[in-house]
Order: structure tokens, then C-alpha cells, then sequence
């Protein structure tokens, strides 16, 4: 038998089927934590806000519009909760010590992905939100200038000036 | 000559430009910005090349409903009822060959008496079906009721049903 549809687990998971939204989390729990992840560089904190994303989730799931696509929307989701949270907070959290890791590879080159990975994810944490909050949305969720502008409300040279800059500080800060 | 600029390299790398010709005749002309592009495109590989994490537990166990616990039978009940199992086994075991000699001295049925047996009973239903008859129904002296007054009648339990179910709904619609 076919798995169901994001679609009819979202119709499912409004009439009140908590297992489906539970199956909807299992599809989108890995990419909305590396979402976070991306964001805050903290397992723990990324880890809280994709379960708050998905709270949000849940709570509007009646007004979702059903033509959509649940993954890339609930992407924003996050990526607007953690600008919010990241704003509220202000100082930089102490960045994370967790490691990118691929068994596959040998230790050597695994290592050498891991610091390299963890140097880029230490330069993105090192931004201020909203230039993280573009990169995320135009790196990782391929949103277009308009969409970046239309999801952050901010005017469309906002989003340029502020894509430039990031990318300005992320390359001196990886050099 | 007149370089690009940071932002038309960054809008270009973004396909955002509406004519992207102008900007790709410099750059086949100009080393100098061919060069700042590659390395503006060599920070977006970095970027999207980072690897995706995995999460140390779901996240979906919160919203699914608590599983319900299966009952558990006390340790000494299921022991004692294991016991009697294999006690009752070890009997069964132990008699087999003394009921193995009594079961020639049992007389059962053929099942040509069964069937015999099967068909009088039948045979005997169906006489009491045929000599059954219900009793009499007393009678009722005829009510003379007028259409008029039947109609009204019928008007006022319609209004009597709805007015009840409005009321019964009223608070669920809420």
C-alpha cells in the first residue's frame, strides 16, 4: 500500500488523527532541526525550537492552505522562529561543540569535513539574525529575493543589501 | 575599464538579473571579475554543501497519543497457571492408555441413527407448525378522528420535532 500523502495526513491530522501529524513530524523533524540547527548552532536550542515549530504547526494547521507544500512551508516556520528567538535573545549563545560527522569517510577526511564544517557553521552563528535569517532562506530553502522579502517583511533592497553583506562576512570570516 | 559590482555578482549568482548578457560579456572580458566571481561561487558550494545533522530523538513521540498499557497478569497467577498447564498435560499423558482400553466399551451413535433421529425431530416441528394458530385479537370500537383534526395533529408533533431537535443541536453548533 502507498504511503499517504502529506496532504491527506494534513487532512487527516485536522480532523484530529494525531497520529497523522505524528507522521508528518517523522517526515519533517530532520530537515526542520537542521533549519535550527543552522540558525542558533546550539543542538539543544535548535532541538526545542523545531519541536516549537511544530507546535506552531499544529495550532494553525486548520488555516494551512492545503495546495501548498507542507516541507518547504513548515522550513519557514522555523527559520522564523529562530530569527524571533534569536532577536529576543540578542548575545550569541556559546556555540555548540557538536561536530558534523559522516561514517562513511575515512577519520582523516571526516575530520577534515568536521572542521571545516564546523568553521562555516561557527562563521553563519557569528552573524546577525537577520543576515542569518537570508542565508538560510536563500541557501538552504532557495526562496527568491521577492519570497525572502514577502517571509521577512522587509523591503526588497533589504534583502539584497543584507544577502551581500552576509555573504561579504562569511567569506573574510572563512578565509 | 569599469568593474561589476559586489551586488550585480551577487544578483547574478542568485539568477535574479533579468539580462544576464551584459554581465557575462564583462566577465569573459575581465579576469579580474571573473575571478571575484568565482570565489563569490565558491562560498555559495561551501554553504550548501554543509552537512545535515541528525536528531538524537523524534520529536513526533509528543504528539502522538499515549500507548495504551497492555494488562499484566501477576508473576505467582501466570506461574501458578503455567503449572496446572503442565500438570494437566502430564495426566492426559499418564490416563491415555487406560481410556485407550475403555473406548471400545462406549457405545456411540452411527451416524445413520443420528440422521434418523435429526428427521423425526423435523418431522415433529413441522406437525406443531401445522396445527399452530395465533389467538384471537380482541376487538377495538373504530375511532372517528376528522382529517381536520388528524392534520392538526400531524402539524403539531412536526413542529413539536423540530423545535426539540433545534434545541438539541443548539449547543453543539455553538
Amino acid at each position: 500500500m502507498d504511503a499517504p500523502t502529506d496532504r491527506d495526513l494534513i487532512l487527516r491530522a485536522r480532523r484530529g488523527d494525531a497520529e497523522a501529524f505524528g507522521e508528518l513530524v517523522t517526515r519533517y523533524q530532520a530537515s526542520v532541526f537542521n533549519v535550527c540547527y543552522r540558525m542558533t548552532h546550539e543542538r539543544r536550542e535548535a532541538e526545542d525550537l523545531a519541536q516549537e515549530t511544530f507546535l506552531r504547526a499544529h495550532s494553525r494547521l486548520g488555516t494551512f492552505d492545503i495546495q501548498r507544500e507542507f516541507g518547504p512551508w513548515i522550513r519557514r516556520v522555523a527559520a522564523n522562529l529562530c530569527l524571533n528567538r534569536l532577536e529576543a535573545q540578542r548575545p550569541v549563545s556559546e556555540l555548540d561543540d557538536e561536530r558534523d560527522a559522516d561514517p562513511t569517510q575515512s577519520p582523516e577526511a571526516a575530520l577534515e569535513v568536521r572542521e571545516r564544517s564546523e568553521q562555516i557553521r561557527g562563521a553563519l552563528a557569528s552573524l546577525p539574525a537577520q543576515y542569518r535569517a537570508v542565508i538560510e532562506l536563500r541557501h538552504y530553502q532557495e526562496l527568491s529575493y521577492n519570497e525572502i522579502s514577502a517571509e521577512l517583511n522587509l523591503p526588497l533592497s533589504g534583502v539584497k543589501s543584507h544577502l551581500f553583506r552576509a555573504r561579504k562576512l562569511l567569506a573574510e570570516r572563512l578565509k | 575599464m569599469i568593474h561589476l559590482t559586489d551586488e550585480l555578482l551577487n544578483e547574478y549568482l542568485d539568477h535574479e538579473l533579468a539580462d544576464r548578457a551584459p554581465v557575462e560579456n564583462h566577465l569573459a572580458a575581465c579576469a579580474d571579475c571573473a575571478a571575484r566571481l568565482a570565489a563569490l561561487k565558491a562560498l555559495f558550494t561551501e554553504l550548501e554543501s554543509l552537512p545535515e545533522l541528525e536528531l538524537t530523538h523524534s520529536l513526533a513521540a509528543r504528539f502522538l497519543p499515549d500507548p495504551v498499557p497492555t494488562p499484566q497478569l501477576p508473576r505467582w497467577l501466570t506461574l501458578t497457571a503455567c503449572l496446572q498447564a503442565a500438570l494437566a498435560l502430564t495426566v492426559i499423558m499418564a490416563a491415555a492408555p487406560f481410556v485407550t482400553n475403555l473406548l471400545p466399551a462406549i457405545k456411540t451413535p452411527s451416524i445413520t441413527e443420528i440422521l434418523n433421529q435429526l428427521q423425526s425431530l423435523w418431522i415433529a416441528w413441522l406437525d406443531f407448525l401445522s396445527s399452530f394458530s395465533l389467538p384471537a385479537i380482541p376487538q377495538f370500537p373504530p375511532i372517528e378522528i376528522s382529517s381536520l383534526v388528524l392534520s392538526l395533529i400531524l402539524a403539531g408533533v412536526s413542529l413539536l420535532w423540530l423545535v426539540g431537535n433545534g434545541l438539541f443541536l443548539k449547543n453543539q453548533i455553538k
